[in-house]
């Protein structure tokens, strides 16, 4: 099942990826509400190239901390928690902290943007998951360093095209 | 069925002046998600949380990007260092144009 899905949306990743370029430039918002919104479908590696282009990722498993269920029995509502060791004052703080989602059509879940006033940089929400798979989560730090964990995640029954 | 846009904050009952405290935050919304129709998006009016801006005594403390790939109701946690008594304020706002807004006292001991 999961096989065919991939195979479906290899055959029309071409023709899409055209389309929804042509369709809606990126950075102009049209009408409120419609997809503008939203990141393009694309896999894992080109949103991280998107977001973070060639800069370096170290391993952040020194420093962060992914917490997730081994196995979700709903995709659609998976409770997840991020915490980035760091002291969080002017002089080093995390900037912002990005989940993805590897087997999303869209893998960018979310972006934190946090300040010092946070204390702590830690994020929790419930995230929709389409497929068994690794989510990540990546921190960005004051100075633009970047760090990055993975986890699987065995999702029972499919959050849907999130 | 709660009411769309209802929103709760929970703030931990006692915290230290100083201390840093975990919040959560929930916005009883549909966070709606995209069909696909041959691979591609349909377009429709779809309805999602894409933003979510945390207010500390009158100042942004965090802002949060989000899409459909956040769960129906989306709920947030974070942390934040309580230096005075007043007002946290957790605003979502909708691609509908839709602002929901809630507020929790802080009350340091």
């Amino acid at each position: 099942m999961a096989l065919r899905g991939v195979t479906r949306r290899e055959v029309f990743r071409g023709a899409a990826a055209a389309a929804v370029a042509a369709a809606w430039p990126h950075g102009r918002a049209r009408a409120q509400g419609f997809l503008a919104n939203l990141a393009p479908e694309e896999p894992v590696e080109k949103t991280l190239q998107r977001l973070f282009g060639s800069r370096p990722i170290k391993d952040g498993s020194q420093v962060i901390t992914l917490d997730l269920p081994l196995i979700a029995e709903d995709g659609g509502n998976v409770a997840m928690s991020v915490e980035v060791k760091s002291p969080m004052t002017p002089q080093s703080y995390v900037k912002a902290i990005y989940v993805l989602s590897d087997k999303n059509p869209r893998p960018l879940n979310a972006k934190f943007n946090l300040t010092p006033a946070c204390g702590q940089a830690y994020v929790a929400t419930n995230l929709r998951l389409a497929d068994t798979g690794d989510v990540r989560a990546v921190a960005e730090m004051q100075d633009g360093a970047l760090f990055m964990v993975k986890r699987g995640v065995r999702v029972v029954v499919a959050g849907c095209a999130a | 069925m709660s009411t769309l846009g209802q929103v709760k904050i929970s703030v931990p009952g006692s915290i230290a002046r100083g201390s840093v405290a975990r919040a959560r935050a929930l916005v009883i919304h549909p966070n709606e998600r995209v069909e696909r129709k041959d691979g591609k998006s349909v377009e429709r009016n779809y309805r999602f949380v894409s933003r979510v801006v945390v207010n500390y005594l009158g100042s942004d403390i965090a802002e949060f990007a989000t899409a459909t790939s956040i769960g129906e109701n989306p709920s947030f946690g974070f942390a934040f260092r309580v230096t005075e008594p007043g007002t946290l304020k957790v605003t979502f706002f909708d691609t509908h144009g839709a602002r929901f807004e809630g507020a929790a006292e802080v009350k340091p001991a």
